[in-house]
């Protein structure tokens, strides 16, 4: 499908594209080639690896993310099959869910683990994993239920057909032609694993950091920048080998797919099991934040809301949480204020005659290549000098929020894009529109859902934001992931109780954004 | 005889899709069952594949009744209405992919695909992706990889819709050309009389799901 008029020529690409390139210079590329350049001894370069500290959180960072990818492709698997084949009860609930959990606050997510599992497990591996396959499984169901869907009946028929029985089918025609999606989509959960810091910040513990855990503790805690950027730098590579090796099946991925409607069967008893168990993975740890924010000890009590809300006194939990609804709302105005135009024109410079062109779209989709807080110990150490001394302004928070939401954007609007047919321009241009007034009469009303998915996934990320955001916040504008994160890390009862009140409270306000502009989301 | 079609009937919901159909196909021939769209002809050959289960009536092959036996386990072939090439495997691997289901010794499985592109005439496309083949080649090598397992009978979903007249005529001979060198067993639906008449040896009409048959022959 030829979806770009022959007037968007080379320098229109370039201008185009030219707000996303300078929003990831700024926050990504001058920051990550100033730490990598600055503050290091190169003592530390070999004798970091040395310390046990960093060796552990190496090892804890590989081994729980290979094994959260695993369970996640797993689960995930079954779950896009059921979703994207099968018609049954709570099915479109089921979707709203997944969908919810992926850009639900990390934080929040970690908190409602601890409120969902007995204490023994709070600070386990096992908790660390079921939080990142509740987080992550969205990238499954979203990436690999496309190509199943298009998956036409028939040839899983045709299959049977040459004597294949379900699991013959599944090896050599199911898996096989959802490969390319498969192998995306766990290099993705790989990277949401390994970088994962507000889900370990609440569930890891002793001998259970990971090297984002680590590089914070140095940077913020022992003052070691120089050791802290050697990890982050060490990291960035690591992942950015990775990111090309995926950005390379990814550039397939971006593609649009044929939805065929299959005929959706009904649901025999073990699947039943299956969706029943997987909804509970998901309603679950929901409820039991809800219950949580409610207890203070073994009792019922309003204490946590109550001294979230300064209702209440409580000895060392000086809080203000309408400043920090009011910062967190004001970051998000502004991140998707910034995220959607940039993400919008960004998308009109990669999409080149119905496909992706890759270069700009590598460059779209870097900042969610890179942990959010190697970006925040960067943007800390490069504008600490005279004349871009704005570590301590407030904007900059916005901005790299921005940042990482604008690939989200892309995401929803390349399809939309791509979809629109190039003759509707031809028709609107021989009927005497002139090109920006076909864009403001034709192409912004084709583009209305993608602009809102974008402002709502926009608003989402930078309202949970904890990675880069932990770098660079200031007491007098903390936002809510930092207050639920500084909660949990004080002991006592209604600190917790405070805790869960404050994730809930961050967890209604993003699914209310988040399903009120994409009601009935689809697999 | 080699497939008997006893008393099928089959409904979704309250519509009555086939009722009370009967029809007997000789071994070795090739049967024509012919009615207009929405007369349930691909509904009664998904019922014989066991990928519908009939609310009433058997179908037996060979002497045993195949009605309960899973789709993989009853040997019976069907080429779609638009051909399901498997699009990740090449032509030889889709010619393949029955015979490997069935565990066969892999030089078995290359002198029969080699017999098959033979007579489907598409020895030179054998690595060529499936996705590259033009619309007759796609219908050939359907065929080939519906033989390939040799099943005891092949069931034809309208094999050659879509194509332009002077490729479905000439497709149309040359099916029933290898039909009858391999002697396989066949059931054709069509709604178009002329191809049945080229195809089969026998033809059925099926007009309103089974409730009024007419038998006639083509040979």
């Amino acid at each position: 499908m030829v979806s770009h008029s022959s007037s968007v020529t080379a320098r229109n690409i370039r201008l185009l594209a030219t707000p996303a390139t300078i929003l990831v210079l700024v926050t990504a590329i001058i920051p990550l080639v100033v730490l990598s350049s600055t503050v290091v001894r190169s003592s530390d370069v070999i004798s970091i690896w040395q310390n046990s500290a960093v060796q552990n959180a190496l090892v804890f960072s590989i081994w729980q993310a290979l094994l959260s990818t695993i369970f996640t492709i797993l689960i995930g698997l079954i779950a896009t099959w059921y979703l994207t084949r099968y018609q049954f009860r709570g099915r479109q609930a089921l979707i709203a869910l997944i969908t919810v959990s992926f850009v639900l606050p990390t934080v929040a997510v970690g908190a409602s683990f601890i409120a969902v599992l007995p204490t023994w497990l709070h600070h386990s591996t096992f908790a660390i994993v079921l939080a990142h396959i509740f987080f992550n499984i969205s990238i499954v169901v979203r990436t690999v239920g496309p190509r199943w869907n298009s998956l036409q009946e028939d040839l899983v028929h045709c299959a049977h057909t040459l004597g294949a029985s379900s699991l013959q089918t599944w090896r050599h025609v199911i898996l096989p032609l959802g490969k390319s999606a498969i192998y995306s989509s766990a290099a993705l959960t790989f990277f949401m694993c390994f970088t994962s810091y507000g889900i370990i910040t609440i569930l890891g513990g002793p001998g259970l950091a990971t090297l984002d855990i680590e590089i914070y503790r140095r940077a913020v805690q022992l003052g070691d920048l120089s050791g802290a950027t050697v990890l982050a730098v060490a990291q960035m590579l690591f992942i950015t080998i990775a990111f090309l090796i995926w950005s390379r099946s990814r550039s397939v991925e971006l593609t649009k797919f044929r939805v065929v409607a299959v005929s959706q069967r009904k649901l025999s008893v073990a699947p039943r099991f299956f969706v029943g168990a997987l909804t509970v993975l998901f309603l679950a740890p929901l409820s039991a934040l809800s219950i949580a924010s409610f207890r203070t000890g073994r009792s019922w009590s309003l204490s946590g809301w109550k001294v979230l809300f300064g209702m209440q006194n409580q000895r060392g939990l000086e809080l203000d949480i309408w400043q920090a609804l009011q910062t967190s709302g004001k970051y998000a105005l502004i991140a998707s204020c910034i995220a959607l135009p940039t993400g919008i024109a960004a998308t009109y410079a990669f999409s080149k005659n119905g496909s992706t062109n890759s270069r700009w779209s590598s460059l779209a989709i870097l900042p969610l290549s890179i942990s959010p807080v190697v970006v925040g110990l960067a943007i800390l150490v490069t504008y600490d000098f005279a004349p871009f001394e704005f570590r301590s302004s407030w904007f900059l928070i916005p901005v790299v929020h921005a940042a990482i939401a604008m690939p989200f954007v892309v995401r929803a609007a390349l399809p939309v894009v791509q979809g629109i047919p190039p003759e509707l321009r031809s028709a609107a241009a021989t009927l005497g529109a002139s090109p920006w007034r076909r864009f403001c009469l034709v192409e912004i009303p084709l583009l209305r859902p993608a602009i809102t998915t974008g402002i709502a996934f926009s608003m989402a990320i930078s309202l949970g934001e904890f990675g880069a955001t932990s770098f660079l916040t200031r007491r007098e504008s903390q936002t809510l992931p930092i207050i639920i994160a500084n909660l949990f890390g004080k002991a006592g009862a209604i600190p917790r109780a405070s805790g869960m009140a404050a994730s809930l409270l961050l967890v209604i306000v993003t699914g209310i954004i988040v399903l009120s502009v994409d009601r009935k989301p689809q697999v | 005889m080699s497939l008997v079609i006893d008393n099928i009937s089959f409904s979704y919901g309250d519509r009555d899709i086939l009722r009370n159909f009967t029809l007997q196909i000789p071994t070795g021939k090739t049967t024509a069952v012919v009615g207009p769209s929405g007369s349930g002809k691909s509904t009664l050959l998904r019922v014989i594949a066991g990928l519908l289960t009939p609310t009433a009536g058997t179908i037996i092959l060979n002497g045993q009744d195949i009605s309960c036996v899973p789709t993989h386990l009853r040997s019976v072939g069907m080429i779609f209405q638009d051909n399901q090439l498997f699009p990740h495997l090449n032509v030889y691997d889709n010619v393949a992919f029955g015979l490997r289901m069935a565990k066969a010794d892999k030089r078995v499985i290359a002198e029969r695909c080699q017999e098959l592109l033979n007579l489907v005439g598409l020895t030179e496309a054998a690595k060529q992706s499936v996705t590259t083949l033009s619309g007759g080649e796609a219908k050939r090598v359907a065929l080939a990889r519906a033989l390939a397992p040799s099943p005891q009978v092949l069931l034809l979903d309208e094999p050659l819709t879509g194509l332009d007249k002077e490729l479905h005529d000439r497709l149309a001979q040359d099916l029933q050309r290898i039909l009858h060198a391999t002697s396989t067993t066949a059931l054709l639906v069509t709604h178009l009389m002329p191809e049945a008449e080229v195809i089969s040896d026998a033809i059925h009409h099926l007009n309103d799901g089974g409730r009024s048959p007419q038998v006639g022959a083509s040979h």
